[in-house]
């Protein structure tokens, strides 16, 4: 397997930056995230305050970071990492079903909105799951549940419907699937996730639907759960002002990093990642 | 070294002094990353702790006696007796710290 320099993962200002900078470093980079890049910056209304782009919009803008990445080469890898495993001298990524690795990683995965529901912390690894197709071959025959909050939750619920044995899905935003056979859309508030030893059922207010596992489906996981063993305080993950985080090798910038949530902090703090990264390599090299 | 346990056979972890044993199956995709990490770790404390792999899938009584309900489960066993466990993939740093808290070096 290929081993990469440097992991990118999250297509917004921060990650774009980091990725900028490392490759016109020379390193190997491999950038994770959404192919037209995040969904919030697309969707902002207008951006004020980035130097060089005055009153651009978040289509602009996105474009303009698109553009940039283009130019230098650079693409985007369309996959969600749902793990990142600190193996010692270098990361595995659990990117959908495959393993990609790497010998240094940059997080600039945005702020995760929201609580978990009550319970998924407590189920989590037992029951609860991030990833269907990880984890979907565990529950064959058998039936699950999908908490789904975007439309790629829909995709991974309709390839789930092809390995267990009922699909019952609760949409939490316009997206659901198309109701077939074994796969039922449940019109209903996840309140929690119940059970006793393993998770066993989703509560909502109009009782409890029992099933073998549920995936929770968002757009990011919380850095605590996407890294074991990181340090995070509240949402945000602890860095120092050269980006590293508790575990070496490891970088984190961006919203993820802390607030302001701005976008020309992100990019700014992506560039220290990339740099810091560089160093981390180099230093590695000499031994 | 790794000693893997084979038909629920664990009268040498209990015989040991310290004793780790990782209790994971195939399919699990934590437990796989986990596995070349607690290799490590077995070959930089050889000597002071014994290191055992039970599968779950083999070793179902085992799992059930040591109330394994997650995995990868780590339980730390010392004179025969389990004293901690730890739940989940961690860096190894963090399972030398895990382990050095039981274990005097």
């Amino acid at each position: 397997m290929e081993r990469y320099d440097i992991a990118v993962i999250g297509a917004g200002p921060a990650g774009v930056s980091a990725a900028i900078t490392a490759t016109i470093r020379n390193k190997s980079v491999v950038l994770i995230g959404s192919p037209k890049i995040s969904d919030k910056v697309r969707k902002a209304h207008r951006i004020d305050n980035y130097p060089g782009l005055p009153a651009a919009t978040g289509e602009q803008f996105a474009d303009a970071l698109k553009a940039h990445l283009d130019s230098l080469n650079i693409g985007i890898t369309e996959k969600r990492v749902s793990a990142v495993y600190a193996m010692g001298s270098f990361f595995s990524l659990q990117a959908d079903e495959d393993m990609i690795e790497a010998n240094a990683v940059i997080l600039a995965t945005g702020v995760t909105a929201g609580k978990p529901l009550p319970g998924e912390d407590k189920f989590l690894g037992r029951g609860v799951s991030y990833c269907a197709t990880c984890d979907a071959r565990l529950y064959a025959g058998r039936p699950v549940a999908v908490i789904g909050y975007n439309a790629e939750s829909v995709k991974e619920a309709e390839f789930l419907s092809e390995i267990v044995s009922e699909v019952e899905y609760f949409p939490m935003t316009g997206s659901a699937p198309e109701e077939r056979g074994n796969l039922k859309v449940i019109r209903e508030i996840p309140r929690g996730i119940t059970g006793g030893l393993k998770a066993s059922a989703v509560a909502t207010d109009a009782g409890e639907h029992p099933c073998d596992c549920v995936f929770v489906l968002r757009d990011a996981v919380a850095p605590d759960k996407l890294v074991p063993g990181l340090k995070t305080e509240g949402a945000h993950v602890v860095v120092d002002i050269s980006m590293k985080t508790n575990l070496p090798g490891l970088f984190a910038c961006g919203d993820i990093a802390g607030k302001p949530y701005q976008y020309i902090k992100a990019a700014g703090q992506g560039n220290i990642a990339a740099l810091s990264a560089v160093e981390y390599l180099d230093n590695n090299k000499k031994g | 070294m790794i000693t893997k346990i084979e038909n629920e056979k664990f009268d040498e972890v209990l015989s040991a002094k310290y004793a780790l044993v990782d209790f994971s199956a195939t399919w699990c995709g934590p437990c796989r990353m986990l596995a070349p990490v607690i290799d490590e770790l077995s070959d930089e404390l050889d000597g002071t702790v014994e290191f055992f792999n039970a599968d779950v899938d083999d070793n179902m009584g085992l799992a059930q006696k040591y109330g394994i309900s997650s995995i990868p489960a780590l339980i730390l066993f010392k004179d025969g007796k389990p004293v901690d466990s730890m739940v989940g993939f961690r860096p190894k740093e963090d399972l030398r710290a895990f382990i050095e808290n039981t274990v005097e070096a």
